[in-house]
C-alpha cells in the first residue's frame, strides 16, 4: 500500500494534474478570501470556509479522475493487478495519495485563519470544528470520486461523472425538502426500493428463488412496520435521500459542534464508497 | 508447474477460450502460437489473475490462483502486449515500484535493480522518463519489470512484437537465456519466432488448442510419418518394382516429372524408420540413380495454416 501511495503522490507533481488542482483551488479560495474578507476587512472566516465548499465540487474531481481511469487506459493496471498486492491495498493507497494532497492544499489555507486571527477577530472553536469537518467531508468527496475512476478508462468522463455525482449529493437538500412525505408516500417508496433491490439481485445472480424470497421478505418487513409503528414511513423519503447528503451534516462543525454521529456517519459514507471501488474492480476482472 | 483445467472464458455469447487444458512443467520454454484473436492474451491474463476465468482452474504449485492469489502472483512475473508503464517516471523510479509492489525485500531491492537492468541492457537508460524511450527500450524496461520479483515462471505476451529485426534478434537471445533459469511461456503469432525459442508448441485457434508437441514432432505428426520426395532416371515400371521391396515402405505415389526421362515419387514410411540408406542401396544396385532426396515433413508455417484453416478455406484456393 505504502507503494502505491509513495508513487501516486509522486504521479500527481511530475504529472500537472497536482498543480492544476493546487493552483485552481488556491487561486479560487484567494480570490474568495481577498474579496470576501479583505477588501470588505470582515472577520467572518467560517463564511470564507462554506465558500471553500462549493469550490471543492469542481477540484475534487481533478484531484481523482486521473486515479484509475488513467491505469486502465495505460493498461498499468495490468501490472497491479498481477503483482502480489491486494485490491483494497492499491484503492487505499490511491485513496489515501488523494487525500494526501488535499490535506496540503486545505492546510496553506490555514494562513488565512492566521491573517484574520493576528488583524481581527477569529472565532478559534467554529474555525477548528469547520476544518476537523473538512477533513472528513473531503475523504468523502474523494472517496465518490474514487469509485467513478474506477468506472472509467477517460479521464474526462471520470471528472465529469464525479461532478454530476457531488453535484447531486449538494442539491439533495434542495430536492428532498420538496419531496411528499406522507404516509402513501413512504409506503410506496419502499415498495420501490425493494423491487430496485430485487431487480439488482436478480439481474446479478440471475437466481429466481433467491430473488422470491427477497422479494416476500420486503414485503413482510414492510407490512409489519405499516402494523408496528406507521409513523417510520412519514418522511421516509426524505430520511433516505438527507442520507446522502454530505453537506447537511457539516453545518454542526462550523457551528464549532463536534458530533461523534457526523464523524461516524463520514467515515462510513467513505468506507461505503471504498468498498465499492474494491467490489467494482472484483467485478471488471469477470466480465 | 503451472496447470490450466479446462480454462473458458466468455465474454457474453462470444467464447474466447474453450476448455484449455495444459500443464507446463519446471524449466520449460513453451510458445502459444496462434493467428490474431485465437485467445492468447485472454489465456495469459488468466494465467496471471488479472482475468477470471468463467470455468476452469488455473493452478501454480498446486496452489488454486482464486484462493491463492498473493502466493500464485508472486510466482509470476508478466509482461502484456503493451508493457504496463507509466511515462511520468524514469526507468529506475518505475523499476523501484515495480520491486516494492512484487514484495522485493527492501535491503535487496536497489542490488536488484541494478541487476535486472544490467541483464535486459538498460542501465545506460535508467535516469530516462519511460515516455522518452524507444519501443525497444520500453519492452526491455517491461521485461525487466517481469523479473524483479524474481519469480520463476516468465509470462511474455508477444515479446517481440513492433520491434525492428535487430531487437527481435536481441529479445530473443535474451528470452533463451532466461530459459535457463526460468518457466517460460511466450505467445506469438509469428511462427520463426516461436520455433526459434521454444521447445514445445500449443498451437491455439479459436479459443481452442488445436496441438500441443515440440516443432519437429508436429512437422511428423501431421504427416502421419516420414515422407521423401525422390526423382530417379529411370521409368514407373522399373523404379516402382525396386522400391517396392524396400522394407517398411508403406506407399508411393508417382508425381510428373520436370525433367525428361525421370521419375518423381513420394515415398512413405513409418514414422520413427530412417529408409533413406536402404532406397539408396537397393535403387543404386538396380541400376537407377538418384538425382534428388528430399525430406518431406511439413514446415512450421504449413503445419500452422493447416491446423488453423479449415478444409473448406484451403479448397477454395
Amino acid at each position: 500500500m505504502m507503494a502505491i501511495l509513495k508513487r501516486e503522490l509522486k504521479s500527481y507533481f511530475l504529472t500537472p494534474m497536482g498543480y492544476i488542482y493546487m493552483g485552481f483551488f488556491l487561486l479560487v479560495a484567494g480570490v474568495f478570501f481577498t474579496f470576501g474578507n479583505l477588501i470588505t476587512r470582515s472577520s467572518q472566516y467560517t463564511g470564507f470556509l462554506g465558500g471553500i465548499l462549493f469550490i471543492y465540487l469542481f477540484a475534487v474531481p481533478l484531484l481523482t479522475m486521473r486515479l484509475f481511469s488513467e491505469e486502465k487506459r495505460q493498461r498499468t493496471d495490468q501490472l497491479l493487478l498481477t503483482s502480489p498486492i491486494s485490491i483494497p491495498e492499491v484503492v487505499l493507497g490511491k485513496f489515501l495519495a488523494a487525500f494526501t494532497v488535499y490535506l496540503i492544499t486545505l492546510a496553506i489555507t490555514v494562513m488565512y485563519a492566521i491573517v484574520v486571527g493576528v488583524y481581527g477577530d477569529l472565532s478559534f472553536w467554529e474555525t477548528l470544528g469547520a476544518y476537523i469537518g473538512f477533513i472528513f467531508l473531503g475523504a468523502s468527496y474523494i472517496s465518490v470520486g474514487v469509485f467513478v475512476s474506477a468506472g472509467t478508462e477517460n479521464q474526462l468522463t471520470s471528472a465529469l461523472v464525479s461532478f454530476f455525482s457531488l453535484l447531486m449529493i449538494w442539491l439533495i437538500d434542495p430536492i428532498s425538502n420538496s419531496l411528499p412525505v406522507d404516509l402513501v408516500a413512504g409506503i410506496i417508496f419502499a415498495s420501490l426500493l425493494v423491487i430496485a433491490l430485487c431487480a439488482y439481485i436478480y439481474i446479478n445472480t440471475k437466481n429466481f428463488y433467491i430473488t422470491v424470497a427477497v422479494f416476500l421478505l420486503g414485503a413482510i418487513v414492510i407490512t409489519a412496520a405499516y402494523f408496528i409503528d406507521k409513523v417510520v414511513f412519514i418522511g421516509f423519503m426524505r430520511k433516505f435521500f438527507s442520507w446522502f447528503s454530505l453537506n447537511k451534516r457539516y453545518e454542526n462543525f462550523s457551528m464549532g459542534l463536534l458530533k461523534v454521529d457526523s464523524l461516524v456517519y463520514y467515515l462510513t459514507f467513505t468506507g461505503l464508497f471504498l468498498f465499492l471501488t474494491v467490489r467494482l474492480m472484483e467485478k471488471q476482472r469477470w466480465v | 508447474m503451472i496447470e490450466a483445467k479446462d480454462l473458458v472464458k466468455r465474454y457474453g455469447p462470444h467464447t474466447a477460450v474453450d476448455h484449455a487444458t495444459f500443464k507446463i512443467e519446471r524449466g520449460e520454454i513453451v510458445g502459444f502460437l496462434g493467428p490474431n484473436g485465437a485467445g492468447k492474451t485472454t489465456t495469459m491474463n488468466m494465467l496471471t489473475g488479472y482475468l477470471s476465468s468463467t470455468e476452469g482452474t488455473v493452478t501454480v504449485d498446486g496452489m488454486n490462483i482464486l484462493e491463492h492469489p498473493l502466493e500464485v502472483k508472486r510466482r509470476i512475473g508478466y509482461l502484456p502486449e503493451n508493457p504496463p508503464l507509466y511515462p511520468e517516471m524514469t526507468v529506475r523510479e518505475y523499476l523501484q515500484f515495480a520491486g516494492e509492489i512484487k514484495k522485493v525485500p527492501k535491503q535487496e531491492l536497489s542490488k536488484r535493480i541494478d541487476e535486472v537492468m544490467w541483464k535486459v541492457g538498460i542501465t545506460d537508460v535508467m535516469g530516462r522518463l519511460v515516455k522518452n524511450l524507444s519501443k525497444g527500450y520500453k519492452q526491455r524496461v517491461g521485461l525487466a519489470q517481469a523479473m524483479i520479483g524474481k519469480p520463476d515462471i516468465l509470462i511474455l505476451d508477444e515479446p517481440t512484437a513492433g520491434l525492428d529485426p535487430k531487437q527481435i534478434l536481441e529479445i530473443r537471445q535474451l528470452i533463451k537465456e532466461l530459459g535457463k533459469t526460468h518457466t517460460v511461456i511466450l505467445s506469438s503469432h509469428i511462427l520463426p519466432e516461436v520455433s526459434a525459442v521454444c521447445k514445445r508448441i500449443l498451437i491455439i485457434n479459436q479459443g481452442k488448442i488445436v496441438a500441443d508437441d515440440t516443432p519437429e514432432n508436429l512437422a511428423k505428426r501431421l504427416l502421419g510419418g516420414s515422407h521423401l520426395l525422390l526423382r530417379i532416371d529411370g521409368t514407373p515400371q522399373q523404379v516402382e518394382a525396386t522400391l517396392q521391396k524396400v522394407p517398411d515402405v508403406k506407399k508411393l505415389s508417382f508425381k510428373e516429372s520436370q525433367e525428361r526421362g525421370t521419375v518423381e515419387v513420394v515415398v512413405e514410411s513409418d514414422k520413427d524408420k530412417d529408409i533413406r540408406r536402404d532406397i539408396s542401396k537397393a535403387l543404386g544396385s538396380a541400376g537407377l540413380p538418384i538425382l534428388m532426396m528430399r525430406s518431406l515433413d511439413m514446415t512450421l508455417e504449413e503445419i500452422f495454416l493447416h491446423l488453423t484453416t479449415k478444409e473448406e478455406e484451403v479448397a477454395k484456393v
